[in-house]
């Protein structure tokens, strides 16, 4: 292909590159929070072998690269099983195990730092397990929760851009097909860094908001 | 009634208790006494399920609260008020109160807030209703921890300590409103270290010592020469705290 000059309408390929990027980061997102919370919940409970096979799959999630993990399910499992994995539904699913494997251990820390004393002022009360975790400590958790969790999705919107090696035409491979066309990388790459420091200042910036309304009520404001 | 039956409880090596009996009755102000580390903290969370006996029985209203499925009644009829208030931070005063009558007694929200409400103006805090605990004084959060469970109705209140963690000035806020429960026919199981206090308000005063009941008397003769002060642990341990 012979190289060309940038035209107006790389403009909306970037805003495709980019739309796909966010889409993909909020769908694993969503999933991700809603599986390690879930997981989180089984440990909560100590669900037997369920509790044991939930840290395992989260020990191996977090300690291998997520490179080799997309790799896996996208050229590996259709390989081993017969399936057809397109390029997005590897992307879902190694994004959203992977997001859930942090998640999880988010959840776990901020549920054990809720004090003892908490769980048992409302167990003695009469409030069961569940009542206790969903009134007591879900809400309190889940203030804790927000720092850690916003850094872990400011993080993940970056590893979003993996997928573009098994060819999901997000934000990142848009970037590499204008830069093979242009052979402008300085420019090229530049404007794809600051679409994805927008979005994450974003992520960063709603999360810092949660988090004030969270813990609105720690904060000191009358007396 | 209240009953405590030959109860043992060891934490490791450690026992605290070692074959305590107790009965409270209806209407009874039970004061239990004793040094740090006597066991009197750990003889409440036994009565409350916080424990699991490791000998002896328990119970509330004759539910026993060493089985799983008793302990739900056990619990609904012994209200707890907590050394370091443990109320929810996440909640405001009035939100504490009415938590456990909502989500257990099934109560509904205007009821219960009209009740927490009219709880918190009898203590003297009808304008801190929507107040967060961070935002309240030691005294202040001790008194919503009381009415967060006079707010169960309960029948018999545990109270652990809860004024060691105040000063002198927030102690006589929250010892005037157990002073007037008590005078108002609570039964109360009141574990402490106001001597004097203790000896206003109760009926009986109990001295635990090392896991041991050695003392189970009415006020009047727990103080007298030939009663309580006969023991002289009791002697002791009254001179000690009277000097501080």
């Amino acid at each position: 292909m012979r190289f060309a000059e940038f035209t107006p309408f790389d403009l909306v390929l970037l805003a495709q590159g980019l739309g796909v990027t966010i889409g993909l980061f909020l769908v694993t997102s969503l999933i991700g929070l809603l599986v390690g919370v879930l997981w989180g919940v089984v440990r909560f409970y100590r669900v037997p072998i369920l509790m044991q096979l939930v840290t395992f799959v989260s020990e191996i999630l977090k300690n291998s690269p997520v490179l080799v993990q997309l790799f896996l399910v996208f050229f590996g499992f259709p390989a081993f099983f017969h399936l057809n994995v397109t390029p997005v539904q590897a992307a879902i699913v190694t994004l959203s195990a992977n997001t859930a494997a942090f998640v999880y251990v988010i959840a776990v820390s901020s549920i054990e730092s809720i004090g003892r004393d908490q769980i048992e002022a409302a167990r003695v009360f009469g409030l069961s397990r569940w009542q206790v975790l969903r009134l007591v400590i879900a809400p309190q958790a889940a203030a804790f929760s927000i720092g850690p969790l916003t850094a872990l999705l400011v993080n993940q919107l970056q590893v979003t851009s993996l997928i573009s090696v098994i060819g999901v035409m997000d934000l990142a491979k848009i970037g590499a097909t204008l830069n093979l066309r242009t052979l402008k990388p300085f420019v090229v790459w530049t404007a794809v860094g600051i679409l994805y420091y927008l979005t994450a200042k974003l992520v960063a910036t709603l999360g810092a908001r949660l988090e004030r309304r969270l813990r609105a009520h720690s904060a000191f404001r009358c007396l | 009634m209240l009953k405590v039956e030959n109860v043992k409880k060891a934490f490791g090596p450690a026992t605290v208790l070692d074959g305590v009996d107790l009965t409270v009755n209806p209407g009874e102000v039970v004061s239990i006494l004793g040094s740090s580390g006597s066991g009197k903290s750990t003889l409440i969370r036994c009565i409350n399920g916080l424990e699991k006996l490791d000998a002896g029985r328990i119970t509330v209203d004759d539910f026993d609260v060493s089985r799983p499925k008793e302990l739900a009644e056990a619990r609904k009829r012994s209200g707890t008020v907590f050394q370091l208030f443990n109320l929810y931070p996440h909640l405001t005063a009035l939100h504490n109160i009415t938590l456990a009558p909502i989500e257990v007694l099934k109560r509904s929200r205007a009821e219960a807030e009209a009740e927490g409400r009219a709880l918190l103006a009898s203590v003297g805090m009808g304008d801190r209703a929507d107040a967060y605990p961070a935002q309240l004084s030691g005294g202040q959060r001790q008194r919503v921890g009381i009415c967060r469970a006079l707010a169960m109705k309960p029948r018999y209140l545990l109270l652990d300590e809860v004024t060691s963690a105040l000063d002198p000035e927030m102690t006589a806020e929250v010892l005037a409103i157990l002073a007037r429960l008590a005078a108002s026919g609570t039964t109360m199981v009141f574990v402490t270290h106001e001597i004097e206090f203790a000896r206003q308000i109760s009926h009986r005063i109990v001295f635990l010592e090392k896991g041991v009941l050695l003392v189970d008397l009415p006020t009047k003769q727990f103080f007298s020469a030939d009663g309580g002060l006969a023991q002289p642990r009791v002697a002791q341990f009254l001179s000690k705290m009277r000097k501080d």
